[in-house]
């Protein structure tokens, strides 16, 4: 490493460096906290991938919009008046002036502030003041707003700022199998229940993603003084008893990483009402709602920063949700949940009490969150050193690479992609895969 | 509660005989021993004066466009919802060894002021009041300020009042602190 080298240089070889040492496991610890890697990867990933920025439940109506960001870029995410959704980029084509003050509302335009242009709600340019005094011939077309690429699946909306690359569909690929399970398993797929909730923590977006995507090696460690609680539920003590070694799984794909359990003595249904089992969506296969009916929970992430949840914990649920942990600074994010239920449930009161209980255990005054931040901010302050760099320190992610107890799924019984038995606890593959897809993207070969 | 942007005190015109001024003062001095106890972290005390049937909630902030029909805060999500025995568990769990959230504590200051009497019955008095509170965690100084507005209903018991509801109206859409553990509401 180049001691005194500028930051530039100092990026690209960390990134170089990344790529050497994930053969061993390893990275280094620097990437969590670096100016340089932090510029690269708002223009390398977020700007290339596709970006979780919404449901289409959120806006119900034509008009209704809510302020989104991809990566740091603000964006607005809107219903036009045909029903038809958009990320416009919020950025008046005059001199650049924002629209959207509110995190959501209704409109069938967005005026400028600044000096009035007005556009309406499919991004078209129609006002602009002392137009034919000022202009000879304004091409109002080329003036209309920005648009990000907008596609969706399962009502889960996604954008991305280049206008080339894999469609959402192939971006997803074979992890698209465990999303259909985890984010539409009813026929009349999941809603949004109010609004996302946010917090502001040190924490770098590529930790909590990692954590999701399989890291159950935490759960007994930062986790441990909320586990012994009375909380446990009846149901949960017995998943307990079983041992989850055998009922958890990990599955890797090409670029995206998750994990569940399953439990194998009876249909669970990820404890939902029993209902739940006359509603299930009828464009899954037998394996995908056989998987569904012996689910406990699935997790997972869709690089880069989009986290899934749907299930039950000790303290609360089933539940679903989806999280970003978008990036607002170098070792810093602000984590936004959206609290997710099959429309079928909406009005149940009852189980709505349950979803929220879990739910909110993940939330900032959450028992189980509030250990995670606090753990992850310190990742944050102590690799962003000169120690770091230094002493060349590195992560370890190597759990499993040589030798893992862990066992392969090679029989077709679960889905694609890699999967394995007990492998968030015995194998760290998973966070290999996503620091895999992040070092593809970082050196620009995807 | 309003939808306005936080909850106002309907103006009530209660007269301020000798005994609602008597229960104003009892009041004001409850929210402010309760405060001492949070930045104490005397939690099983402050545990100590909740009724059976507590909730406390902190409703989630949303900012809209002024003159918006919908709530700024939120009626469908929150941060959290905790009743008594969930309080109770907490308590239980901050004290423990590896309740990272808390441990070291946090230090923590609660500024309580603009107490106000809302409606006052025979056993039960609605309060509001504002609050700042100061929390720093760590060893860098750094420093958090969690800024609210409070109502608290209290119910007259044997043991003097308890805290039988509350909500927590941050002033914040993005909650500025790391996590917000019991001591900061
Ligand atoms: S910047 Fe928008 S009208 Fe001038
Ligand atoms: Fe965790």
């Amino acid at each position: 490493m180049s001691k005194a080298g500028n930051r530039a240089e100092r990026a690209e070889e960390l990134i170089e460096q990344t790529g050497e040492a994930l053969d061993d496991g390893k990275h280094p610890m620097r990437i969590f906290n670096d100016d340089g890697i932090y510029e690269r990867e708002l223009q390398r990933i977020f700007a290339k991938t596709w970006n979780f920025i919404g449901h289409e439940s959120e806006l119900e109506e034509p008009g209704d919009y809510a302020r989104r960001y991809i990566g740091e870029d603000p964006y607005i995410f809107v219903r036009d008046e045909e029903g038809e959704l958009h990320a416009f980029y919020d950025s008046c084509c005059h001199r650049g002036a924002q629209f959207v003050r509110a995190e959501q509302g209704n409109t069938s335009h967005f005026q400028c502030p600044y000096h009035g242009w007005t556009y309406r709600n499919d991004g078209e340019l129609t006002v602009v003041p002392y137009e034919d005094e000022r202009y000879d011939d304004l091409d109002k077309e080329a003036a209309s707003l920005v648009e990000a690429e907008v596609e969706t699946y399962k009502g889960f909306v996604f954008a991305r700022v280049v206008e080339d690359g894999p469609s959402l569909d192939e971006y997803l690929e074979e992890f698209k199998w465990y999303l259909d399970i985890a984010l539409d398993p009813t026929e009349e797929g999941l809603t949004v229940v109010g609004e996302p909730r946010r917090v502001r923590a040190e924490v770098d977006w590529k930790v909590p993603g990692e954590n999701f995507a399989g890291d159950s090696y935490h759960l007994a460690h930062t986790h441990g003084s909320s586990f012994e609680l009375e909380y446990s539920s009846s149901i949960w003590e017995r998943f307990d008893a079983a041992g989850p070694l055998s009922q958890s799984y990990s599955v890797m794909t090409d670029t995206h990483a998750g994990e569940y359990y399953l439990f194998d003595e009876e249909p669970i249904y990820m404890d939902y009402p029993e209902k739940i089992e006359d509603h299930m969506n009828s464009d899954l296969s037998e394996r995908q709602r056989e998987m569904f009916s012996k689910s406990m929970f699935i997790t997972g992430t869709i690089f880069p920063n989009a986290s899934i949840w749907h299930g039950f914990n000790p303290i609360g649920g089933p539940w679903a949700s989806i999280r970003l942990w978008r990036p607002v600074g170098p070792g810093e994010s602000e984590i936004v949940s959206w609290l997710l239920v099959p429309k079928e449930l909406e009005d149940d009161e009852e189980f709505l009490e349950r979803a929220k209980a879990g739910y909110q255990s993940l939330s900032p005054g959450g028992v189980l969150e509030a250990d995670d931040t606090e753990v992850w901010s310190g990742i944050s302050e102590s690799s962003n050193s000169a120690t770091a760099i230094e002493r060349d320190v590195r992560a370890d992610i190597s759990g499993g690479l040589e030798e893992s107890d862990a066992v392969p799924i090679t029989d077709g019984s679960h889905g694609p992609g890699e999967v394995i038995r007990a492998g968030p606890y015995l194998d760290e593959v998973y966070a290999r895969t996503l620091f895999n897809s992040w070092h593809e993207f970082m050196s620009e070969q995807r | 509660m309003q939808s306005g942007t936080h909850p106002q005190l309907d103006e009530t015109g209660d007269e301020w005989t000798p005994e609602r001024m008597q229960r104003f003062f009892e009041v004001r001095e409850f929210l402010l021993r309760e405060a001492n106890l949070l930045d104490q972290f005397e939690l099983e005390r402050w545990a100590d004066h909740l009724t059976e049937d507590v909730e406390i909630r902190v409703p989630v902030r949303v900012a809209r466009d002024a003159g918006s029909d919908r709530p700024e805060y939120s009626d469908s999500n929150h941060h959290l919802v905790v009743g008594h025995r969930d309080l109770l568990e907490r308590v239980a769990r901050l004290e423990k060894e590896y309740a990272w959230a808390e441990n070291p504590r946090s230090r923590v200051r609660h500024t309580i002021g603009n107490v106000q009497l809302g409606e006052v019955t025979a056993d039960t008095v609605e309060v509001f009041n504002n609050q700042v509170v100061y929390r720093e965690r760590g060893t860098d100084g750094e420093s958090d300020t969690i800024s609210a507005r409070r109502r608290s209903h209290l119910r007259e018991t044997d043991e003097g009042f308890a805290l039988a509801d509350r909500d927590v109206f941050i002033d914040h859409t993005i909650v500025p602190s790391r996590n917000l553990t019991l001591p900061l509401l």
